[in-house]
């Protein structure tokens, strides 16, 4: 990677380790690279930590997704999902455990996949991209047992409604969709750019980010960021952000998210904005919180260059990895 | 005869006298009777005399004691026979006096005899050594025969004639076998004499006959000057200009070392690797034999180069101390008379002429170029900087910017005479390349506080064919620059044919500028300071502006040229104005614009040598700007009326990923747009 190449790096994806001692990012050159935040968060830490301990082309397109599972990392390149074993990648083995795809219809173009989640009641993953489909594949056998379409447009985010086992969409094409896993079946959808106080029709009506939290839901992309009772189904705050959300997580009583513009909004549950942390890349595209570690309680943001931003204390960036 | 014999005793004398008659046999010789006496008797006969005496003297003591008178009979007897015993013990006394005596006259005559004796020993014992030691002398002695070298004895019987060998009587006797070798000897020593004699005459003779013949082929030579004079025309028919290629090797005799490489390395390889490549010697060639004739002084460093200015100072009468130190300036960088013009010709024309100059006292070598080309270079503005023979050579190898001299001592030259940096003198002197230095052979490495400046012919050799080609491929990037900029200028973007593929049929955005900024305008722009920050922008770099349009819709893209084009690329920061103003670092697809112009050198660069890389680059962002308008999406109503920018450009996404790109990418022959 030279020097025009690592100014022109977007960081897409983020995943920790399940030891929480580990952070896995992911690039739009097809890169994985892994780092390890127990060197990076030592006191004696020097710039070299600051570096990854293994750096390897997982994908030929960008790898817009990472999850981890207990012992794997699951990354999604174009169109195909791959499985690192955990223990393999500490040891710098940088050979996949499987590789699957699931199955389009359309072969100009090959779909990315954009999101992936894990169904833990029946171990399933479920992938969401760019042919407008949810695909669910079981974990143990890997067979893609079921597709879910609904979506006119490509699907940004994925969620998972443990209680009711629901599964939300949000797509390209403004709508949020919720299905019930066990049926296949789509319950609700809800039409985000059609509620007043949420649109922008300035930008447009794609939903790029989801959370849940109970009955609460955080939604968000052209539409303003805003939170929703599902059981009413009603926007109960919009979030004042100027720019469009790409992810947005429930902390504690907190509600943090990144998108167009460089920094970090904390905002309320009521609808106030609390505070704008400022960080190194221009647009952030990923957020991630290492809550399995509580050595290594870190927040992570990547975005629009090659260095990811490691938040110890909330509030402020203390200092940067870099690709 | 009568003898006394006088006995003194204390305080009595007796005189005995003695009758001593030759003839008569009895005489009273008490030596006689000594040998007839005992002296055991004798000395009891004492013993006995002491104790009568002293009894005797007991009585006449008693007597004396009891009253009687001195003169009575009874002490009268007893003085008498006291006498008779002094007497006595008087002649006892002479005969132990006479025995003694006798005893060592014995004595000493014995004593006497074993001295002869003991004499007689020694001197013969000197002698018998003395002969020891003559004997051995004589046996040591050798003889000078010894040490001269003989024919063996098998030798000297076979070679030696009958009568100096004289067989039988040598055979026997080892004295004569001796004698007769080293006649033998003497005989043939005195025949190699001779012969040696006889063999100095010889060579004599023949030395002679060889200055005989010198002197006649040395007569020969003005002879042949003749033939190759009149041989010239014929030369020049045949086109083997030896007459030249001797003059210049005569010139080139008088070359300072490191040009003398140069010029032996570059003609070389141009006559083996390189036919367009040729060499010439220039300068004042009386000017640098007079140089030489002052062995030491013109190529050594600086203590050298001190009297020399001290001699100039000397010449002139006291002048000013400013002016002192300019006349110290300009001898410091003083250049050598000679100096050595390259010429490279390319394939359309046009030559690149190098001129090498040598610095003295520095010990450096510098360079000047000029470009002249077979047709005329007009129009372009922009292109003023390319060929511009300060800048041309400019960062031939990587920061290689010819400004400081690279000669570590040169540093404490320049205190002395106040000069603080070469770089004022560069534009009069030439520029001294770190690449210049290793053609010439030069190189100069200084680890620690230990200069080596040590001139090697290898490094030259190695570094010439990397060197000239890098030399022809700058030229040539240049000139194509050249032509490219010009017509840019007239807002045509040259797109060769080979590289038509790389860019859909129709192409609705147009460069409609193409300035040049220097590098103050270009560091106040808002929209690179991210290409600032990440330190890829250098102040010998070249900064263009491009502005591309289409409708309503202007492109910035401020473009950093570095002078190794084609081998660095190009790097474009975007700045977008239409609806607003966006750039790059606002708006990620801009910057998506920004990183398909700049990463994928291996698609743009073209044929080789990727002298259409900035061209194409170029052309890819029209075409960038083309797709980005075309799909820049309405709003959710759909009520703002017709779209300024119709969708013509065949996409099968106009969105994907998170960050929801346009598609860039051109796939060719299906003329459609897709992702990376």
């Amino acid at each position: 990677m030279g020097p025009v190449e690592l100014l022109h790096m977007s960081v897409f994806s983020q995943s920790f380790s399940p030891c929480g001692r580990f952070l896995a990012a992911g690039n739009n050159y097809g890169e994985i690279a892994l780092f390890s935040l127990s060197a990076a968060l030592s006191p004696d830490a020097s710039e070299a930590s600051q570096k990854p301990i293994l750096n390897f082309t997982a994908h030929d397109g960008p790898v817009f997704s990472l999850l981890s599972t207990d012992t794997h990392l699951l990354s999604a390149g174009n169109g195909e999902i791959s499985a690192w074993s955990w223990a393999e990648l500490i040891k710098k083995s940088t050979k996949a455990a499987w590789t699957r795809k699931p199955s389009y219809e359309t072969s100009l173009e090959i779909p990315e996949i954009n999101a992936m989640i894990i169904n833990p009641k029946d171990n399933s993953l479920i992938v969401g991209g760019g042919d407008n489909n949810i695909h669910i594949m079981d974990m143990e056998t890997g067979i893609f047992k079921s597709v879910l379409k609904g979506h006119t447009d490509y699907i940004h985010c994925l969620c998972f409604k443990e209680r009711e086992e629901e599964i939300l969409s949000g797509g390209e094409d403004g709508a949020v969709r919720i299905w019930d896993s066990r049926t296949n079946r789509p319950v609700h959808c809800i039409e985000v750019f059609k509620y007043e106080e949420c649109a922008r029709p300035q930008f447009g009506k794609w939903i790029s980010c989801l959370a849940t939290d109970s009955d609460w839901m955080l939604c968000g992309g052209g539409p303003s960021l805003s939170l929703w009772h599902l059981r009413s189904m009603s926007p109960t705050s919009v979030f004042p952000l100027p720019g469009c959300q790409r992810e947005a997580v429930f902390h504690q009583d907190l509600i943090m998210s990144v998108g167009e513009g460089p920094y970090v909004s904390h905002c309320l549950h009521g609808g106030t904005v609390k505070a704008q942390i400022p960080c190194t890349p221009s647009s952030l595209n990923t957020l991630a919180l290492n809550l399995k570690n509580t050595e290594h309680r870190v927040m992570t943001v990547g975005g629009s260059s090659h260095q990811i931003d490691v938040f110890t204390n909330f509030s402020y960036r203390a200092f940067s990895l870099s690709f | 005869m009568l003898f006394c014999l006088k006995v003194k005793k204390n305080n009595s004398e007796l005189h005995v006298f003695t009758h001593f008659r030759h003839s008569e046999v009895r005489v009273y010789n008490e030596e006689v009777e000594l040998e007839d006496r005992d002296p055991q008797q004798d000395y009891m006969l004492y013993k006995d005399t002491c104790a009568d005496l002293a009894k005797l003297m007991a009585e006449i003591q008693e007597l004396k004691s009891s009253g009687a008178k001195v003169g009575s009979v009874e002490i009268e007897e007893r003085h008498r026979q006291c006498s008779v015993h002094f007497i006595t013990l008087k002649k006892l006394n002479r005969l132990a006096h006479m025995r003694l005596k006798k005893g060592r006259d014995q004595t000493h005559e014995a004593k006497q005899r074993v001295d002869v004796l003991h004499l007689q020993l020694q001197n013969l014992l000197y002698e018998v050594m003395h002969l020891q030691k003559e004997i051995s002398k004589c046996l040591e002695f050798k003889s000078q025969h010894e040490e001269i070298e003989l024919v063996s004895e098998e030798e000297f019987f076979q070679e030696a004639p009958a009568e100096i060998s004289r067989p039988h009587v040598t055979r026997d006797d080892n004295h004569q076998l001796t004698l007769a070798r080293l006649d033998w000897e003497l005989e043939q020593r005195k025949r190699l004499a001779e012969q040696y004699k006889m063999s100095l005459a010889r060579k004599e003779k023949i030395q002679k006959a060889i200055e005989q013949k010198r002197e006649y082929l040395s007569s020969l030579q003005p002879g042949l000057q003749n033939i190759m004079q009149a041989s010239l025309p014929v030369q020049e028919y045949l086109s083997m200009p030896f007459e030249q290629m001797q003059k210049q090797a005569e010139v080139a005799r008088h070359l300072p070392p490191p040009l003398y490489v140069l010029l032996v390395q570059a003609a070389a390889y141009g006559q083996a690797c390189d036919k367009t490549l040729s060499v010439n010697i220039s300068g004042d060639v009386d000017e640098a034999k007079a140089l030489s004739r002052r062995p030491e002084d013109s190529q050594e460093d600086e203590s050298d180069s001190d009297a020399e200015e001290e001699q100039q100072n000397t010449k002139r009468r006291r002048a000013t101390v400013g002016v002192q130190l300019e006349d110290k300036r300009k001898a410091m960088l003083r250049r050598h008379p000679l100096s050595l013009c390259v010429d490279l010709k390319c394939k359309d024309g046009s030559v690149l002429h190098l001129f090498f100059y040598y610095l003295m006292n520095l010990n450096i070598l510098t360079v000047k170029t000029k470009v002249s080309t077979a047709t005329d270079l007009s129009g372009a503005v922009s292109a003023g900087e390319l060929l511009n023979s300060e800048s041309l050579l400019n960062c031939l190898y990587a920061s290689d910017h010819g400004k400081e001299t690279p000669n570590p001592a040169n540093r404490y030259q320049f205190d002395k005479v106040g000069i603080t940096t070469f770089a004022d003198y560069v534009s009069d002197l030439g520029h001294p390349y770190v690449w210049v230095q290793k053609l010439g052979g030069l190189q100069f490495s200084s680890d620690g506080a230990q200069v080596c400046v040590a001139l090697e012919i290898a490094l030259s050799a190695s570094h010439m064919e990397k060197t000239m080609k890098l030399l022809r491929g700058r030229l040539q990037a240049r000139l194509a620059l050249h032509k490219q900029f010009s017509s840019l200028e007239h807002s045509i973007i040259p797109v060769s044919s080979e590289c038509q593929h790389l860019f859909p049929a129709k192409v609705v955005s147009g460069l409609t500028r193409w300035t040049m900024m220097s590098y103050q305008e270009f560091t106040e722009l808002g929209f690179v300071q991210h290409v600032l920050k990440a330190g890829l922008v250098c102040e010998t770099d070249l900064f263009f502006m491009a502005v591309v349009e289409r409708g309503t819709a202007r492109l910035l893209a401020a473009v950093v040229l570095n002078p190794r084009y084609p081998e660095v690329m190009p790097l474009f920061s975007l700045s977008l104005h239409w609806k607003g103003e966006r750039s790059g670092r606002t708006e990620d697809n801009l910057r998506a614009m920004e990183s398909e112009v700049n990463v994928f050198r291996a698609e743009l660069q073209g044929p080789r040598p990727g002298l259409q890389l900035l061209t194409n680059q170029i052309q890819r962002l029209c075409v960038c700007l083309d797709v980005y308008l075309e799909t820049e999406s309405q709003v959710c109503d759909g009520s703002e009326g017709p779209r300024e920018f119709p969708r013509e450009k065949m996409c099968l996404r106009t969105a994907r990923g998170p960050s929801r790109l346009k598609p860039f990418k051109y796939n060719h022959p299906q003329g459609f747009f897709s992702h990376r």
